[in-house]
């Protein structure tokens, strides 16, 4: 009985501590977009942790937030905002872009 | 029937030319392809033809699609045979992406040797597909590598039409690398098919078992936002035996590529490969080997992303 209880304990532990452990690793960034350009246009964050980028459209339009080499793309309404997340990566030089008005260009430097 | 080949390469000439062409009108073309005059990342895994490249789509990104690969040419008489999938692709996450779906096989076949004059177009089995990162590129690496395992069920052969009962398992290790950033890539395949065979009124002898393995090399530049043109080479081995047990004969493939990207979320792509050289272990003195594979062979995909 006082094995399942230890053992209950420590999963419970583990469950409420990994969270915790994970939000610490995590690299929160934020980006806005006002006139079609990002800003900042170029945003940096720590090799292998996982990143959440934040990404604020002030336009009154529609835009995509868009990665092929991040992997993700993501529809924000006009004056509206969205979290995407990223797998740790490797130190290099990752683009994105509006893929609804292509000027809007962005990079993210993993270092 | 070489006039007949000659014609069949023409026409292809003609489509690819037109497909050039018609992009290659400039702003407009651009503005179609939703590149706004920008070269971007490429996403590789359709810009080398039969060769795939490592990338898979953004997470979340849903792609339905059509695919066709025919084969054309025997030793003598006439020979078409194609399958074209309907597929439905998806990436859950950003490591892997799957597909699957139906695949509708044509045969058009007379007077070749040892295989019955055919006309048909029917349903030609299922097949799915599972492909997964195991190295991206990023600054430390230009190289990237993907697995893909793509198992299929066929009920009409891929090369006679015959109804059967095949079960084959595609398994290929894909890899490319950016030579100049956003302009130039280099790609590669090593395929290892294992198949079996069995007649449906299961009089033959039981399963028959055999397998393909191949390497692969392509080159693919971008010449404008959103259009890439190319060259693929492939190597090709047969074997009976589901694990490359005795080899039977080989094959050496060569041929164009091109990848369009019509409008913002659609894609064409497109490739002809030409066998320029083939062993054929019951037939030592021929210079091409037309009995396991064909002398031509084309793909075409039309994709849409949503």
């Amino acid at each position: 009985m006082r094995w399942i209880s230890l053992a209950t304990t420590i999963a419970f532990a583990v469950a409420l501590g990994a969270p915790a452990a994970h939000a610490q690793q995590t690299a929160n960034l934020s980006v806005s977009v006002k006139n079609h350009r990002f800003q900042p246009a170029e945003l940096h964050a720590p090799a292998n942790v996982p990143i959440v980028i934040t990404i604020k459209n002030l336009d009154s339009t529609q835009m995509e937030f868009e990665s092929t080499t991040l992997r993700v793309e993501k529809v924000i309404g006009g004056n509206g905002q969205a979290a995407v997340r990223i797998r740790p990566l490797a130190p290099g030089r990752y683009e994105f872009y509006d893929d609804f008005n292509q000027q809007a260009d962005g990079v993210l430097v993993v270092r | 029937m070489i006039g007949r080949w000659k014609s069949g390469a023409a026409i292809s000439a003609a489509l690819l030319v037109a497909v050039c062409s018609g992009t290659a009108s400039g702003h407009e073309a651009e503005q179609a392809g939703g590149r706004g005059g920008v070269f971007r990342d490429v996403e590789t895994e359709n810009i080398f033809g039969f060769t795939e490249g490592a990338s898979i789509g953004v997470e979340g990104e849903k792609e339905v699609s059509l695919t066709t690969e025919a084969r054309l040419g025997k030793s003598a008489g006439r020979y078409f045979g194609s399958e074209s999938k309907l597929g439905f692709e998806y990436t859950p996450n950003q490591f892997v992406q799957i597909e699957f779906g139906p695949f509708f096989s044509a045969h058009n076949i007379s007077g070749v040797p040892d295989i019955d004059d055919r006309r048909q177009l029917g349903i030609g089995g299922f097949f799915g597909e599972i492909k997964t990162i195991l190295l991206e590129r990023s600054g430390n690496s230009p190289l990237a590598l993907a697995l893909s395992a793509e198992p299929n069920w066929r009920r009409l052969d891929e090369t006679s039409g015959e109804r059967v009962n095949n079960v084959e398992l595609e398994l290929k290790l894909q890899g490319d690398v950016e030579l100049v950033a956003k302009r130039l890539f280099f790609g590669f395949n090593l395929l290892y098919e294992p198949e079996a065979t069995h007649d449906p009124e299961r009089v033959g002898g039981g399963w028959v078992q055999e397998s393909k393995a191949g390497i692969s090399g392509a080159l693919s530049y971008q010449i404008m936002p959103g259009v890439l043109v190319g060259a693929e080479a492939w190597y090709l081995r047969h074997y009976d035996g589901a694990w490359l047990n005795e080899f039977t004969g080989d094959a050496v493939y060569v041929g164009p590529t091109i990848f369009v990207h019509l409008a913002r979320q659609v894609h064409l792509s497109a490739s002809w490969n030409t066998q320029v050289t083939g062993r054929d272990m019951e037939d030592p003195d021929a210079k091409l080997n037309l009995a396991e594979f064909s002398r031509h062979r084309a793909k075409v995909k039309l994709a849409v992303e949503f």
